[in-house]
């Protein structure tokens, strides 16, 4: 029963003050990261710490021969020198899946080698300083074999064929061989990495069987899981703490080797020990977006209308791990036609087994087909933006249903708007400026509604303050902001009056936070538990002969502003605290979680720990996706080649937006990393030695400030019912989608180069 | 812990004095976040490539991580720790950065506020380009760049006045 009354807000200047949903309250976990005050996981300082460095292989396939170990177990200050025959061997854990796991000991030291950067030694010493150079002085010697060193290589071969993600309708290729009009190419996508400032490591402790980690995690329950299954300890008595988390994109999800490492070191010692992967070593300790290639076959009428797709794509993977990088996700849903056709294969390299980074297969995809029909476009003689609405997908081409929302076409006229569009000037090497040709280019992007489960837990204090807690985290994309503004706006407190705790595997249980899912599973959560717990005091106050509202005889009251009323006016007015204090409760508790009623222990532990029961977006009468469209200004530099965004105004439909001025900042960071994987980044192999020659930060180029324009983002989007409960769809990933086909089809526009290999450097334009 | 390998040395860190027994060769960042528990200075790559680290040493903006704890013996540091003032009121540019929300997941937050001081101080705080291009030592992967320019345009008019 709900005796309080819930508004329905839009995420809008409308939903008034900055308190509440919608309104643009500045991070509540802000003031603790501009002074230094907010730590960091691996920044607890704790009493007798050890510290920990890797060694990895130098080759990228055959066997460790031997590990000689003598000079730096000689060292001064060493501890510990783990290989892989003194490290105790471990349980294997299960995957994400939740799959039970093969009864065979894990080893999170190499003997095998399948790529270079492999763990195969770690030193532990009394300082940082200490083990570095000691493990220096380890000397491993291989059996080297032949290995595949990535995608061109020409020992690759063709790969293996990924069954499921084959999605076919009508006749793809007999409609492509009628078409007038036929467009064929092909787009790759190199190496990429995620990248975040903060580095990969952790702290590991051990009391008795209990461990605690303290590490920046993008899913707590999840990592808990594969512990306590690495050591064979109950899930309880493992406990991850990462209160800020300094950027993950899909990186910090899993429990890696590293920590397997680190931890099994503590056990042996009796004291807890630091690992932080060095910055080179975050290129190989796990994998970034796997390098892809692509095929797309379009074929249509005369005037732009697509007849048929024919699609194939190929992602690497490793040689023992499976990752797919889903390339026809958007391929198959964001444009009409009768005709489809898309397959996909892997092909195994030797490399770290590749990993989900900011849009995994959405990412890609789109520039495979966002670029395939900017070049149907000049084939035909149409306006780019004009051929993407002349192909509006009215529902989902591919599932066939209604979109639940889909403001994409507000998306195309509101950008094109603001940016001016039309006032381009169509033929290529058109517009220009002293020696600096101009392009302008646009290209569309969306990203599916993932759903999945969560919980929270509400707390209404004697002194009428709100604590949230859940085991979800904030690793900048404000959780803790929406969270305390989602408790206030239900409670009718100023968020001034909450503390939100999160990351700790101890609070209420969350899954993981990837693919945009967490803002929406959580307010839902919060607004439940508060709603919830709102209840509790409000039928507390009518109902106990204490309180000032008893006589009242009402049915309802009013809280706001951290005060409780009657709904008319009529009666007392108090404050929370009082309110507490007249009935004799020292505080209101309630949780609230999205499970489905009738969920059992097991039901919940799957849930938060595996992802294999999450909602599709496509389940029921609706198919569920944020949209966006980018349109890009571009400056070459005729002689030279350079290229330099000069402007972006891109319309965004995330649904509601539960901060906007948080939302607007997530989405800008897609942007520009959009911008970095367009025209800079790339993990360039050395093929000798299947190694990535750029593994750190000045040779791997980021987006640096000087980089980046004024960057304009448009809010079109509307509440979405379907999505979630407070009416959102996914914000974090979206934004990235598309960048990089938009700035590629601006290029063209502006040199008339149509450039299909990512990055865009300037020796492909010269 | 004394060794035959340690030296003593002395810093003067936002004003307080600390003595320490390290090698010659710990660098003033790990000092700063391994000894003194000042953690607010972050090591993002530990070879003078993002900007993560970036303190004040005599004003100046410096590299933690490619510069010797000794090295500064009887200079003046000032970290992130040290810029508000005692009763916590933020430095402008602090300020601005909540204000702007010039930063995410907060990691390179620290170094660019002490980069955006000095930037300001130095008088590079003269247009948003010139910001971008005194701004670029300090990467931000979240990609919070158009806001740190926004947040020091802002914080330079209120220093200036
Ligand atoms: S940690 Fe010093 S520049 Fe990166
Ligand atoms: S705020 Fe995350 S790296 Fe800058």
């Amino acid at each position: 029963m709900t005796i309080h009354d819930l508004r329905t807000r839009h995420g809008d200047a409308s939903d008034g003050s900055a308190d509440q949903v919608g309104g643009r309250l500045s991070r509540v976990d802000g003031p603790a990261k501009i002074t230094g005050a907010a730590k960091y996981a691996v920044e607890q300082q704790l009493e007798g710490l050890a510290h920990a460095v890797l060694v990895e292989s130098t080759v990228p396939a055959g066997k460790v021969r031997a590990i000689d170990t003598a000079a730096a177990e000689g060292a001064p200050g060493v501890l510990l020198v783990l290989t892989p025959d003194t490290i105790p061997p471990l349980k294997t854990a299960s995957d994400w899946f939740g799959t039970p796991p093969p009864d065979v000991p894990y080893c999170p030291l190499a003997r095998d080698i399948a790529f270079s950067g492999q763990h195969v030694a770690a030193v532990v010493a009394e300082s940082f300083e200490q083990a570095v150079a000691a493990a220096a002085l380890v000397k491993v010697s291989y059996d080297e074999a032949p290995a595949v060193a990535d995608l061109s290589d020409p020992k690759a071969g063709d790969g293996i064929a990924i069954d499921m993600m084959t999605k076919e309708w009508g006749e793809a290729e007999a409609a492509f061989a009628a078409a007038p009009v036929r467009i064929c190419a092909a787009y790759n996508t190199p190496r990429e990495y995620q990248a975040p400032m903060e580095p990969h490591g952790l702290i590991a402790a051990w009391q008795g069987d209990r461990l605690t980690v303290w590490e920046p995690s993008q899913w707590l329950d999840g990592m808990a899981r594969t512990y306590a299954e690495w050591f064979a300890i109950p899930f309880e008595n493992v406990r991850l703490v990462s209160p800020y988390i300094g950027g993950g994109f899909g990186s910090k999800a899993l429990a890696l080797s590293h920590g397997a490492v680190a931890a099994s070191a503590a056990k042996m010692l009796g004291r807890p020990v630091r690992l932080v992967m060095s910055r080179p070593q975050t290129f190989t300790g796990y994998g970034g977006r796997a390098a892809t290639r692509q095929t797309v076959t379009l074929g249509a009428d005369r005037d732009g209308k697509i007849q048929s797709i024919v699609h194939r794509g190929v992602n690497e993977t490793s040689m023992g791990g499976m990752w797919v990088e889903p390339l026809g996700s958007v391929t198959s849903v964001m444009y009409a036609t009768p005709n489809f056709s898309s397959k996909q294969n892997v092909v195994r390299v030797n490399s770290v087994v590749p990993g989900a980074m900011r849009a995994p297969g959405e990412n890609p995809s789109a520039f495979g087909i966002e670029s395939a029909i900017d070049e149907l476009a000049y084939e035909v003689g149409i306006d780019p933006l004009e051929i993407r609405l002349r192909n509006y997908a009215e529902q989902d081409p591919h599932a066939r249903k209604a979109w639940s929302t889909r403001q994409l076409r507000e998306a195309f006229v509101a950008g094109a708007e603001a940016f001016g569009w039309a006032r381009r000037s169509p033929a290529p090497r058109s517009m220009r400026d002293g020696n600096q040709l101009i392009g302008w280019g646009v290209a569309a992007g969306t990203y599916p509604v993932r759903r999945a489960y969560g919980e929270a837990l509400v707390r209404i204090l004697a002194d009428g303050t709100v604590e949230v807690e859940s085991s979800s985290i904030d690793m900048g994309q404000g959780t803790y902001t929406i969270l305390a503004q989602t408790a206030a706006e239900t409670l009718g407190v100023p968020a001034d009056n909450v503390v939100v705790k999160l990351g700790d595997s101890r609070f209420a249980r969350a899954g993981v936070t990837g693919g945009s899912r967490l803002a929406g599973i959580m307010t839902g959560a919060v607004h439940k538990a508060a709603g919830a717990a709102l209840d509790h005091l409000v039928g507390l106050a009518i109902s106990d002969p204490r309180s000032p509202f008893h006589a009242l005889q009402a049915n309802t009251l009013v809280v706001a502003g951290g005060r409780v009323s009657s709904p008319r006016g009529d009666g007392p007015e108090v404050s929370i605290a009082e309110l507490l204090a007249s009935v004799g409760a020292d505080q209101i508790e309630a949780k609230g979680d999205t499970m489905p009623a009738n969920s059992t222990a097991e039901d919940r532990y799957k849930a938060y720990t595996t992802i294999a029961t999450p909602l599709t977006h496509t389940d029921g009468d609706y198919s569920r996706h944020s949209w966006c469209a980018h349109f890009i200004e571009v400056r070459v530099d005729e002689d030279f080649g350079t290229v330099r965004v000069s402007r972006v105004v891109s319309a965004l439909d995330s649904g509601r937006l539960y901060n906007p001025k948080l939302a607007e900042s997530q989405w800008k960071g897609g942007i520009i990393m959009g911008i970095g994987q367009a025209l800079l980044e790339e993990g360039i192999v050395d093929r000798r030695h299947g190694r990535i020659v750029n593994n750190n930060l000045a040779d791997y180029l980021v987006p640096t400030n000087a980089d980046i324009p004024d960057i304009q983002t448009i809010s079109v989007g509307i509440p979405d019912p379907h999505s979630s409960a407070l009416g959102g769809k996914g914000v974090g990933e979206l934004a990235i989608v598309g960048v990089a086909p938009a700035i590629a089809n601006a290029v063209f526009h502006a040199t008339g180069k149509r450039v299909r290999d990512l990055p865009i450097t300037l020796e492909k334009l010269i | 812990m004394t060794s035959p390998t340690t030296i003593p040395i002395h810093l003067t860190i936002n004003g307080h004095d600390h003595s320490l027994e390290v090698e010659p060769r710990v660098t003033l960042l790990d000092a700063l976040r391994d000894r003194l528990d000042l953690t607010g200075t972050k090591k993002g790559c530990d070879q003078g490539q993002c900007g993560a680290c970036t303190v004040h040493v005599d004003g100046e903006r410096v590299l933690a991580c490619l510069t010797l704890a000794a090295q500064v013996e009887g200079r003046s540091i000032t970290t992130i720790e040290g810029l508000a003032e005692a009763d916590g009121t933020l430095h402008a540019v602090q300020a601005a950065f909540l204000e702007q929300d010039a930063f995410q997941c907060g990691y390179c937050t620290p170094g660019q506020i002490m980069s955006a001081v000095a930037c300001i101080r130095e008088g590079h705080a003269g247009s948003d380009d010139e910001i971008r291009e005194y701004m670029a030592g300090n990467l931000c992967r979240c990609g919070a760049y158009p806001h740190i320019v926004a947040a020091v345009r802002q914080a330079a008019l209120e220093v200036q006045s």
